[in-house]
């Protein structure tokens, strides 16, 4: 039975093997069909010429890097990979130590923990572009409830143009996205710390640590795994956020939170040149992808590769 | 300071544990109030200076305004529906089989499936759309509730299969093997003992298609171009630029756009919950 099992070619593998591919194949097929594909039409669509008046045509002209050069020389796409990271790298920071502080506060046991916790789900799960607007409400200059707030506490003396000022608004959607981003870290981070075992805290007391140092020395290390895939989900999902920079500033004002993914949008689809619109997409892609290797080599360990 | 709290004994601790924990979840949870709070105000007073935290004068206006409009909400809530159940349907019928056969059969090329799951999970919306366009013109499909439908398929397609392949390994292998026995073949072993026993995460996968699709503005809005094709989503999206600042008006639209999310989250919490947790950091 042993060996049988041990030939990977045997008479039953290969039955195995067939009745897993009908189970697998047709979510696989579709996948590729609807996102293998346009990934590679894209390719090709960036090396041609198409915009609103050659995309009905059957032969679209080959023009090269023509599209890549251009989007270079576009000014707004060195900003929009730099905004791309601001936004990411300031995303996941507050979201990550909220986050972690959250998740520390609740890992205590108490009366509520649990419920609370529980409530505080909602707003992952509230769709982005009703969270665009409410902030974009709660941010606006005339009933906007921030200023009026800060303005109440004499903090301010006018309001502040949140999204409307090109030297706040990229913080200002930064910390919408934060507070999507806020629940789904502390739940992650939560899990982390309900693995760690309490006899370590018992015997870090037992030598005489103190609060700081049980937390560097004993909490840190055993979270590594969980923060790490915090991180990089972190960053991938953030990466990727459309709707909600779309919704709320739609990249303005002058380009100060004009991000990758919404100017391969504004190319596309308010310009219609869809090849210039694909190089970008496929310059984002291109950086996402390096990311991706990454992820996939820090879960190579897991259980989710076996 | 920190000597005298961890001096207090266990009841006092839990109280201030409590009161700090329900100060912080009533700031992180204050937009959600105030989109509620703010669409039973009229519109005067939405920008009254200070502003006023229970509606002075309770209106419902803003409610019946949508119903009475020309492109109503009723459409917009159907076309979300349609979108949302179908997708989800689509998504789960692909998916379930194709997480069970990544779980439990040994096969050539499982590595790179997962793979292709895992890092089509991860491609932004904005890499899709625009040669998704050109194809679902080409198909004819344009201004089609199908467009959205598939679209939507193609973000919780991955996330199913890989939540519930997880799921699934967790089982043990012992109760196929003895409905083997007792006469069900692969399929019906499937069918009648798996899924049954793994409702919780079929549920929780059910419930994320849904809540994807139901929340898309990307493809909705890009894939469906006549007014009575929209999305609730993108009909906001659209409300926006047209009313500009009837902000009462707008978060009415938003409440009852999140209520059907809200409604799931009460009913299906413990669900979503685990998961989050689970999935998210094995996948």
């Amino acid at each position: 039975m042993e060996l049988v099992l041990k030939n990977k070619y045997s008479s039953e593998f290969i039955r195995e093997e067939r009745k897993g591919y009908l189970f697998v194949l047709p979510a696989l097929i579709f996948m590729l069909a609807f996102v293998g594909y346009p990934i590679i039409y894209n390719f090709i669509l960036s090396f041609r010429d198409v915009n609103v008046t050659t995309f009905s045509q059957a032969i679209k002209p080959f023009v090269g890097l023509k599209n890549y050069i251009e989007v270079f020389q576009d000014p707004t796409l060195a900003i929009s990979i730099w905004n791309t990271l601001v936004f990411t790298l300031g995303s996941i920071s507050i979201q990550f130590v909220v986050g972690l502080g959250l998740a520390l506060l609740f890992n205590m046991k108490f009366k509520v923990s649990e419920p609370l916790r529980g409530l505080m789900v909602v707003s992952y799960l509230i769709p982005m572009t009703v969270t665009a607007l409410l902030f974009k409400f709660m941010y606006s200059t005339s009933g906007g409830i921030i200023n009026e707030l800060l303005m109440k506490a004499h903090l301010i003396s006018q309001p502040i143009g949140w999204i409307i000022d090109s030297k706040t608004s990229m913080f200002s959607v930064i910390l919408t996205n934060s507070w999507v981003g806020i629940p789904f870290n502390m739940l992650l981070l939560t899990t982390g710390l309900s693995n760690i075992s309490s006899t370590l805290y018992e015997a870090g007391k037992v030598d005489g640590a103190n609060v700081f140092q049980r937390f560097f020395k004993i909490t840190l290390p055993s979270l590594k795994p969980a923060i790490l895939s915090v991180l990089v989900l972190g960053f991938i999902y953030t990466f990727k956020v459309f709707d909600l920079v779309f919704v709320m500033t739609n990249g303005g004002p002058v380009n100060s939170t004009e991000l990758m993914s919404t100017f391969a949008y504004k190319l596309s689809f308010t310009q219609f040149s869809f090849s210039k619109g694909a190089a970008v997409a496929n310059i984002l892609f291109a950086i996402l992808f390096c990311v991706s290797l990454g992820y996939l080599a820090l879960i190579k360990e897991d259980e989710v590769m076996g | 300071m920190k000597k005298k709290f961890l001096n207090l004994n266990d009841e006092q601790k839990n109280i201030v544990l409590c009161c700090v924990s329900i100060f912080i979840a009533c700031i992180m949870l204050f937009p959600i109030y105030w989109i509620i709070v703010s669409s039973f105000k009229n519109n005067a007073e939405i920008f009254t200076s200070p502003p006023t935290f229970i509606p002075k004068e309770f209106t419902l206006e803003s409610y019946t305004s949508q119903f009475t409009d020309k492109n109503n909400i009723v459409v917009a809530f159907f076309n979300s529906c349609k979108v949302a159940f179908t997708s989800m349907a689509f998504a789960c019928i692909l998916a379930i089989p194709a997480a069970y056969g990544l779980a439990r059969f040994r096969m050539r090329g499982k590595k790179l499936f997962i793979i292709i799951f895992l890092t089509t999970q991860m491609l932004p919306v904005a890499l899709i759309l625009t040669p998704m366009f050109l194809v679902y013109k080409n198909l004819h499909l344009l201004d089609n509730l199908l467009a959205p439908i598939l679209s939507d398929a193609t973000i919780s397609v991955p996330f199913v299969v890989l939540i519930l392949r997880t799921y699934f390994l967790a089982m043990p292998k012992e109760l196929e093997d003895s409905a083997k026995i007792d006469g069900c073949n692969t399929f019906t072993a499937f069918t009648r003992i798996m899924l049954p026993i793994s409702y919780p995460g079929l549920i929780m996968t059910g419930a994320f298609s849904f809540l994807y699709a139901w929340g898309d503005l990307a493809y909705s809005l890009t894939f469906l171009t006549s007014p009575e094709k929209r999305t609730m989503t993108a009909s906001i999206y659209n409300f926006m630029g047209k009313y500009g600042i009837q902000w009462n008006a707008i978060m009415a639209y938003g409440v009852l756009l999140v209520l059907p999310v809200v409604l799931i989250f009460i009913f299906l919490q413990k669900y979503i919950i685990g998961g989050l947790t689970n999935g998210a950091v094995k996948g």
